[in-house]
């Protein structure tokens, strides 16, 4: 097998495993009981979320667990009641929570970088929330967002100097970016960050929102008062402490980590351009984004003309397996909103694949991708050229 | 050059193997997955998505082109609002019926023809054949338990004349192990049952969106006092034994409704005469090529199925001289209620009594193994 969708899904590292199981079995208790191998419990939940706080450069009384970023971010919201602002490249956990309130779209370039002046032009006096994705997750596009909170100190200032009352908060999902980037909320002047165990190698159904000083949330769910209040129900201890251990190690690994996806993607993207090229096909495809704001485990490709579709299926029949954008988006039938923003047309956006490396993968498979890539690319090209000729 | 067939993908076991069967004939297959009407109802999952998928990744396995055609607001228009407008009078209609006449075998097969097809083809369980005049002649499956000709007694018979059903000559399990022999990963799939856009929550959830029912008393035919009460007629089938909670004892069964008073009469006795008929009236009857009402008349040794998978029961017929009641009619792609199809009434005379079939469900008539045509119950 070659996984190249480590975006959509990561193996748990054995570590993680290891760490996790013991909170399963012997150490079941609930961290709130009154007994004493309880309370070693909550110490060691507590310690957990101490040190995936320091991940990030912040302290566990920050942070609310919950079950993965899409609740992050639907609480993040609720810091926020007037007007929204969400870049156009979101994931539709993000659309869908500005969707529910009133919200307006930050335009993003050809890379799918937020457009800056757009953004400021957009910031409103009743605009309460920004969220825009450290990287996104289609493209890799890494957004500028140190230049981001530098404008809304500025906007901040602005209305404080007006004697404008509303707040102004910025949140950033930061899931897809953990496995890559060196998270730290004070240098990258967040309000609100969301991250997620699922994309760097813990579990699913395991994630954690950082919430800065001073701002107020309204719980989704309400319960026995865990999460200061913000999110009832008991403890997912052994989901937290796989969160951490993971996150500890993806930390760890970060540089050589950066560097190996680099060398992977340069290997596969070469060989692909070389054999398309070798048959004729080089004008047909195209890397999407600018690799020097990509995630570095990123490689979008699209084939012009080609159904993407067809090529996962074909390249699922030799266990490649990768997948188009979301899957999410794949599901509903629908094209991707994200390559619509930074431009695609339709036979751009049906020919696009998302290829996004991680743990599994090795630059020994790189040529094998680029190989049945190719050939499935080329099989698709004459299959669709016999249709056109038989019609002509 | 092989014939080019469009087959008709659902992404379940019985079109997928069809398309595995007419690629190793030989043909020159497009798969097609039609999409029909679904709306996002809250709560409401119709799994045409997945379904999709499906077809889609057999139909590249088999290295098949592939397309999908949407057909949501003929749809729409011809069975969903047909169903509807059934319901709304109390009767219980059978969508599937009019989707194979209005749609699959029609819509569908034009669009194909126009696309350069010589064929059709679909994972019905049905068989085709030519009569000694000529006229092309749907056939009883070789399955059965799994014949699916109730449900298309009402397709053209020009369409019949271009279509194939690749799965006629097999029985279900040969079909669910030829495609787990080939690795179809459709194989264990679960059958899809009834309508696809009413989606798992039902079809009472579903009407009740549409239809604006109110609660009413639920009588006992004999004594007519009331057993208890119900939230709506039309959810109420005639013969229908469950869904009424009126305490212990023998069970209750729907021997009428009064849509005006808003009322729905049971019984506790199965002998009822609501529940069983030596006799039944059908209308808007459609005649498969060769045949007629006189010559159906004619005939001997007839068999109906009154349900799809009900077993055949002997049958005389009788002409009708009553007018056509105009009130009446399936749904039509272009909301006019008139087409082709429909002439007059027939009686169906049993031997025996049989239990009614509730109003609105098709009477398909056979002669052994073809399908003369039928009409739908009154």
């Amino acid at each position: 097998m070659i996984y190249l969708d480590h975006a959509a899904a990561t193996p748990l590292t054995s570590r993680t495993l290891e760490a996790m199981t013991p909170y399963f079995r012997e150490r079941f208790f609930n961290p709130s009981a009154p007994y004493l191998p309880a309370k070693r419990v909550r110490e060691a939940y507590e310690a957990a979320k101490t040190d995936l706080a320091r991940i990030i450069g912040a302290k566990g009384v920050d942070m609310i667990m919950t079950s993965g970023a899409t609740e992050s971010i639907q609480l993040a919201f609720t810091a926020a009641r007037g007007k929204v602002l969400v870049a156009a490249t979101e994931h539709a956990a993000v659309l869908e929570a500005a969707r529910s309130r009133k919200h307006d779209l930050i335009a993003v370039d050809a890379n799918g970088v937020i457009d800056l002046d757009d953004l400021h032009q957009k910031i409103s006096d009743e605009v309460e929330l920004i969220s825009i994705s450290l990287a996104n997750n289609e493209l890799g596009t890494i957004q500028p967002l140190s230049e981001v909170a530098e404008l809304i100190r500025e906007i901040r200032e602005d209305r404080r100097a007006r004697g404008v009352k509303s707040p102004l908060f910025l949140h950033s999902d930061a899931s897809q970016a953990m496995s890559l980037i060196d998270i730290n909320v004070s240098r990258l002047g967040v309000d609100l960050l969301t991250i997620n165990a699922a994309k760097v190698g813990g579990p699913k159904g395991v994630g954690a929102l950082y919430v800065g000083r001073g701002i107020e949330l309204k719980p989704l769910q309400r319960g026995g008062g865990q999460e200061r209040g913000l999110r009832g129900g008991t403890e997912n201890v052994p989901g937290v402490i796989g969160f951490t251990v993971a996150a500890q190690e993806v930390k760890s690994h970060l540089n050589s980590n950066r560097k190996k996806y680099q060398e992977m993607a340069s290997i596969l993207k070469r060989e692909l351009a070389h054999t398309l090229i070798i048959s004729q096909m080089g004008e047909k495809v195209k890397i999407l984004g600018d690799s020097r704001r990509q995630l570095a485990n990123f490689v979008p490709i699209c084939f012009t003309g080609v159904d993407a579709e067809r090529l996962i299926y074909k390249l699922e029949q030799q266990e490649i397996y990768l997948s188009t954008g979301a899957a999410c988006a794949a599901n509903k039938g629908t094209k991707s909103h994200v390559l619509a923003a930074i431009g695609l047309g339709d036979e751009e956006i049906m020919g696009s694949l998302r290829i996004s490396l991680g743990s599994t993968n090795t630059a020994e498979q790189m040529p094998i991708v680029a190989g049945a890539l190719a050939r499935a690319v080329a099989e698709e090209l004459h299959r669709t050229h016999k249709i056109k000729e038989a019609h002509e | 050059m092989s014939r080019r067939v469009f087959l008709g993908m659902s992404g379940g076991v019985d079109s997928s193997v069809s398309a595995l069967l007419l690629k190793e004939q030989g043909y020159d297959v497009t798969g097609i997955y039609m999409k029909n009407w679904s709306e996002d109802l809250p709560g409401m999952k119709c799994p045409w998505a997945e379904d999709l998928a499906d077809a889609k990744r057999v139909a590249v396995g088999l290295d098949l082109d592939f397309e999908v055609w949407d057909f949501e607001q003929d749809y729409k228009d011809a069975v969903v609002d047909y169903m509807l407008s059934e319901f709304r009078t109390g009767r219980t209609p059978n969508p599937d019926v009019v989707c194979n006449e209005l749609i699959k075998f029609k819509l569908f097969y034009e669009r194909a023809l126009a696309h350069g097809a010589d064929s059709i083809a679909t994972g019905h369980y049905a068989r085709t054949g030519r009569s000694t005049g000529g006229e092309p002649e749907l056939l009883r499956a070789v399955d059965e338990n799994k014949d699916q000709t109730y449900f298309l007694y009402r397709m053209s018979d020009e369409s019949l004349a271009k279509t194939i059903f690749p799965l006629g000559e097999f029985k279900k399990p040969e079909v669910k192990a030829l495609a787990r022999e080939r690795g179809l990963d459709v194989a264990g799939k679960k059958e899809s049952m009834g309508v696809c856009f009413v989606g798992e929550v039902g079809m009472k959830e579903f009407l009740s969106r549409y239809i604006e029912t109110k609660p009413g008393e639920i009588r006992e035919q004999e004594s007519n006092a009331v057993l208890g009460h119900h939230d709506g007629a039309i959810f109420y089938t005639l013969g229908q034994r469950h869904g009424m909670y009126l305490g212990g004892g023998l069970p209750y069964y729907v021997v009428g409704k009064d849509l005006e008073r808003n009322i729905v009469y049971v019984s506790k006795n199965l002998n009822h005469p609501g529940l069983w008929a030596n006799e039944l009236e059908l209308t808007d009857l459609h005649w498969r090529a060769g045949f007629n009402a006189e010559k159906v008349a004619n005939s001997t040794n007839l068999m109906v199925r009154l349900r799809h998978r009900a077993s055949l029961i002997p049958v005389t017929v009788m002409r009708d001289s009553r007018p056509i009641d105009e009130s009446q009619g399936l749904g039509s792609l272009d909301g006019s209620r008139d087409f082709g199809s429909r002439s007059g009434s027939v009686r169906l005379r049993f031997a025996e009594p049989i239990r009614r079939p509730a109003p609105g469900q098709s009477a398909v008539l056979y002669g052994d193994l073809v399908c003369l045509g039928g009409g739908i119950c009154n």
